[in-house]
């Protein structure tokens, strides 16, 4: 023994020294890595030699890497022979340093933790995936084992790599794509819905490569919102409209709801806001919290956290002496708390909680049933380990002697007085900051320090809002420069038009710049802000010919109508989408036959007995009896006393007019489809009713540039009849340009002529209030028009009712249409279902 | 509950008994217009929504005046002979019958149409020559005209809204009244009609009951076709009275009537468990 021994040693040295021959830093890593296998046989060292000399000549850094990571190894797994051996098979692949150094530094702790066979089978695991490449496998070794078994062992990382290779051979996915999307998808759907997760993505990998690896990495909108379908708690979204009414029946003010970019990964959930709009995560624990989270959040508003006068005096304590602006006109908080440098999430989480027990003290008060909430939400809430916790139980602390009544901490009492504003917060948290109690925090934990229903009110730039006195107190027409303001802002926020779109506009005639589409188009379609005498010099380019037909408008600025001065130009609509209005048809199929039952339902009235007929099936008793007395008394009456059961004839003629500007080719609020969508869906639906109905109806759709192009489009006319054609024709309308309702209205009453109805109906629809590349900015000019083209049509025996799909239309369309001649849909979605109801509703 | 009275036929036209006057408190100007209309003899429109007083404030006047008064609802089917009268058959001879509005006009009473627009409008071209100076009302059938009473007057109700987008009252039929608009009362107020209407005794419940109503009123024109009326909350109040707990009388007279949607159903809900629950 003794001499094998000895010569192990000298084939040791020899070993070393022909390593010294080729690199000195091997054979330095060698001798410093030696001694910690002291313990061991010089065979057994030999053979940890030889196959850091083997890995070495197969590959530098692989050599490097074993020799470093020895002394570690070894100290958590001593059978030397075991792990060199394993080791020495990385040689068999090309570079595959890198899948060698992740399992190098994990061998020992898996040994350790979990046994030899749990070390075994995870190695083997990772072996297969070398096979298929070294990059694969480094992404394997290279993440975390607690990471990739989950608590379940071996079979936890069995079930996170089936459906992998899965992939791998299917779609070649590689597994640093699949890995930390995985393990995120796992976290949420649970191991037996990764093959289902995976299967989609596999499906969606067919459509696209680079749109299927975006899933799987959850870069895009399908691969998180598939996950976060399957989150449990409270989604807000589905309940959106719920919470808006709450909103609005405690703050009377309509506040824009949103979806939060928040996904899976990123910390606890909670409402943000950006001073205009509350922005919402998938999920919320419950619904209490979701209830006071938006309760809060609005309160914010309310309660001026975002006024930029507010905001403003932070600024001017902090000298830092104006509001940074970025380019959407939004403050940033940033500069604020800059000079915390790297303590600054510290700061913001203090000066939160401040901010948040001002409003909520005012909340509590103002909003019944708030305080008992809040109560409930803090007794069910655990408290977050480590340093969010300090902030968390602090907070907590607080908050149950705000409710009970009591004082709070002396730094904070201040907060509790009517008057207290933003920058007795601000400086609260600066106070709270100077105390050495709270922890530093990281990013990463920061969401956990804040208690349920609360978040960060700093995460947004936020676009200025006045003061709640401001606006109250403000006369009528500083409110109205400032809603002007708002909608302006909204305009920046349109996605362009595609350049698909523009291809496929059917105006490409009018030889529209490209930036002036795209850019300015808007959400209600205004243009670039022109000087207003603009609308006065521009004269009609273009001779009245056929086709053309001049209206008058009103100048609410003169008091007069500019005579002919809108022309409007009937173009018909062609190119139908058979098939996508078959695909639509298609999806509302249940919508249709619910639709269908409800006329169903309104058939039988319809079919009422008309009473005193001249002709019919049977007697009218009242009538005849009536006869019977007259012809007594010695009168001649006439003879109308019968019954007949016919389809009484409501004798009602309806236009559907469609606003198709820009603003409708947004994207659906869900990020599903654009506005457009169901709009086309909408306007099918209600011709696919009427027609069945029978009433005389037509629908039609009108865009403008500049006064002397009103483009009106007549998708079906009264005369034509109902079905596939005209499906197709609606199905084929896209959004463009802006709207110039004044002009399509009194078009649309000229369209009445051809009808013969007694009562005649114009149904708008719209996404918001007119306007026009001409109108200088100046959106009061074209709602005074509008409102003037109203009035003719009610003197021209027309109804006019307006249906919008603009939130804020109640601020609006009351002046134009008149209250109770108008509808605000919250709900885009709803409008398939709800634009027949509303017209069944108004007839009736 | 105990007046003998009720459930006794009666004629339609009965001078009211000064003793009980109906309850009502004046929201503005209105009983000093229909005073100056009464004493003028002109014809009154009331608008406004529903439940916000209109039948109960000519009730009330009519008991102020000592006048009898005469109500019709009217609805779709409505013929000019249900309002103006027809002829009979009694045994062997054919007798004329009046109808309400000229038993009214004969008898000098306050006719009241209530939802006129509901009418079809051939049927309220018979009240125009009452409207004006000539103030008759012609029997066409019988060939006859009736000059009407020196008390006769004409008030009708009309709730501009929703549904009378395509049903509006013709521009020569409103113009022919004095117009008296009514809204739902200011907070105060309100208050002490929902008290004094259903003789609540706990004012705390009835704060909560108006507070919560004004609050389900803002989510009109957002799905809801009526709001809130004055009238629900008395319901709400009296059901509390008669022991049922707060929430669920909320409820039952406040939300299940009004609407159907979900949505609007879970906010209206929210509302009241806010003034009402656990919560408050």
């Amino acid at each position: 023994m003794a001499n094998g021994e000895n010569e192990a040693l000298v084939e040791i040295e020899e070993v070393l020294q022909h390593l010294e021959a080729i690199s000195f830093v091997a054979q330095r890593d060698a001798r410093e890595a030696l001694p910690a296998l002291d313990g061991e046989d010089a065979q057994t060292r030999l053979l940890w030699l030889q196959a850091a000399r083997d890995l070495f000549f197969h590959d530098r850094e692989a050599g490097k890497a074993f020799m470093r990571a020895t002394p570690e190894l070894y100290a958590r797994w001593p059978d030397v022979r075991r792990w060199t051996a394993q080791a020495l098979v990385f040689t068999r692949w090309v570079n595959s340093w890198r899948a060698l150094e992740g399992f190098l530094e994990q061998a020992g702790e898996v040994y350790a933790q979990h046994g030899g066979a749990a070390e075994q089978a995870w190695y083997d695991i990772g072996m297969r995936w070398c096979e298929r490449s070294v990059e694969d496998a480094r992404a394997y070794f290279g993440t975390d084992y607690a990471k990739l078994s989950d608590g379940e062992g071996i079979a936890g990382i069995e079930a996170l790599m089936a459906p992998a290779e899965m992939l791998a051979k299917e779609a070649r996915l590689t597994l640093e794509t699949y890995l930390p999307g995985a393990l995120i998808a796992r976290s949420v759907v649970g191991t037996p819905g990764l093959g289902p997760w995976a299967r989609r993505g596999v499906d969606l990998m067919q459509t696209g490569r680079s749109r299927g690896e975006a899933y799987f990495r959850l870069e895009n909108a399908e691969g998180v919102r598939h996950l976060l379908d399957e989150l449990p708690g409270y989604r807000p979204r589905r309940h959106s409209r719920f919470l808006q009414l709450l909103l609005l029946a405690w703050f009377d003010e309509e506040i824009p709801l949103a979806d939060s970019d928040w996904r899976p990964g990123r910390g606890r959930p909670a409402m943000e806001c950006d001073g205009r709009t509350i922005f919402m995560p998938a999920v919320l624990d419950d619904r209490d919290e979701a209830v006071v989270a938006a309760l809060h959040t609005a309160g914010h508003l309310r309660y001026d956290t975002y006024a930029s006068r507010e905001i403003e005096a932070l600024f001017v304590v902090s000298d830092t002496e104006h509001p940074s602006l970025d380019e959407d006109q939004r403050i940033t908080w940033r500069p604020l708390f800059a000079p915390y440098a790297e303590r600054m999430f510290r700061f913001q989480v203090l000066f939160d909680l401040c901010e948040d027990l001002r409003v909520d003290a005012r909340l509590c008060a103002d909003v019944p049933g708030y305080a008992t909430r809040l109560r409930r939400l803090l007794a069910r809430a655990e408290t977050p380990e480590g340093e969010p916790g300090i902030f968390f139980s602090f907070a907590r602390e607080q908050y149950e002697r705000l409710l009970r009544g009591d004082a709070l901490d002396s730094r904070l009492q201040g907060l509790l007085a009517g008057e207290a504003r933003l920058l007795d917060a601000f400086q609260a948290g600066q106070a709270l900051f100077a105390d050495e109690g709270f922890p530093d925090i990281a990013i990463e934990a920061r969401s956990e320090a804040y208690l349920p229903g609360h978040g960060l009110n700093t995460g947004h730039a936020v676009y200025p809002r006045r003061t709640y006195a401001e606006i109250h107190d403000a006369p009528h027409a500083d409110a109205y420069a400032e809603h002007r303001q708002t909608k302006e802002k909204q305009q920046g926020e349109t996605p362009p038009q595609t350049p698909e779109q523009r291809q496929n506009d059917p105006d490409s005639d009018i030889n529209v710049p490209p930036e002036n589409t795209s850019g300015s188009g808007g959400r209600v379609g205004v243009g670039i802000p022109m000087p207003t005498k603009d609308v006065h010099t521009r004269g009609a380019s273009r001779e009245a010919g056929e086709g053309v037909l001049p209206y008058p408008e009103w100048d609410y600025r003169e008091q007069r109508y500019l005579h002919e001065w809108a022309k409007v130009i009937e173009r018909p609509v062609t190119d139908g989408k058979p098939k996508r209005a078959a695909n639509i048809l298609e999806d509302h199929a249940g919508a249709l036959k619910r639709l269908r039952a409800a006329l169903e339902l309104q058939r039988p009235s319809r079919m009422a007995p008309l009473r005193r007929q001249p002709e019919g099936d049977e007697l009218d008793i009242e009538a005849t009896i009536g006869y019977v007395v007259d012809k007594r008394a010695g009168l001649s009456p006439e003879g109308r006393i019968y019954r007949r059961r016919a389809v009484q004839q409501r004798d009602t003629a309806v236009l559907l007019l469609a606003d198709m500007s820009t603003s409708i080719m947004a994207r659906h609020p869900s990020g599903e489809g654009k506005v457009i969508d169901r709009i086309r869906s909408g306007l099918i639906l209600f011709s696919e009713a009427l027609s069945s109905l029978g009433d005389a109806y037509a629908i039609c759709g009108f865009a403008s540039k500049y006064h002397d192009n009103v483009n009106y489009y007549v998708l079906k006319d009264f005369a034509e009849a109902g079905g596939a054609e005209i499906n197709a024709r609606i199905a084929g309308v896209s959004g463009r340009l802006a709207s110039r309702m004044g002009a399509a209205i009194r078009h649309s009453i000229k369209r009445f002529d051809e009808v013969d109805a007694r009562h005649r109906l114009l149904l708008l629809l719209s996404d918001g209030r007119p306007a026009d590349y001409d109108d200088g900015g100046d959106p009061r000019y074209l709602n005074e028009d509008t409102r003037m083209a109203m009035k003719e049509a009610a003197d021209a025996g027309v109804h006019p009712f307006c249906i919008t799909l603009d939130p804020r239309g109640g601020q609006y369309l009351p002046t134009i249409f008149g209250p109770g001649h108008y509808t605000v849909l919250d709900r885009v979605d709803e409008l398939p279902a709800r634009l027949p109801e509303i017209y069944l509703r108004l007839r009736r | 509950m105990s007046n003998p009275m009720r459930g006794v036929e009666h004629d339609v036209i009965q001078r009211p008994g000064a003793s009980k006057a109906p309850f009502y408190l004046p929201q503005k100007d209105e009983v000093a217009i229909f005073r100056a209309a009464w004493s003028k003899r002109l014809p009154v429109m009331l608008k406004g929504p529903t439940g916000c007083g209109k039948t109960r404030f000519l009730e009330y006047m009519a008991s102020q005046l000592h006048q009898p008064l005469v109500t019709v609802s009217c609805h779709e089917d409505l013929t000019s002979s249900d309002l103006v009268g027809r002829f009979l058959l009694q045994g062997d001879e054919t007798v004329w019958q009046d109808g309400p509005l000229t038993r009214a006009a004969k008898e000098g009473a306050i006719c009241y149409l209530d939802e006129v627009v509901e009418a079809r409008t051939d049927t309220t071209v018979v009240i125009h020559p009452l409207t004006d100076h000539r103030r008759q009302l012609p029997l066409d059938k019988k060939s006859q005209m009736v000059d009407a009473h020196p008390d006769f007057m004409l008030v009708i109700s009309y709730n501009p809204g929703y549904q009378t987008v395509l049903k509006d009252l013709k521009p020569s039929t409103k113009q022919r009244f004095i117009g008296i608009n009514f809204d739902y009362p200011d907070e105060d107020l309100e208050r002490r009609i929902v008290a004094g209407e259903s003789g609540c005794q706990r004012p705390e419940l009835v704060e909560k009951l108006v507070a919560a109503g004004r609050r389900a009123r803002g989510l009109k024109d957002h799905g809801l076709e009526e709001a809130t009326s004055t009238r629900a909350l008395c319901y709400a109040a009296e059901l509390m009275n008669a022991g049922l707990a707060p929430v669920s009388a909320a409820r039952a007279a406040m939300v299940y009537p009004l609407t159907d949607d979900p949505a609007l159903v879970e906010a209206l809900e929210e509302i009241i468990e806010a003034h009402f629950g656990n919560a408050a």
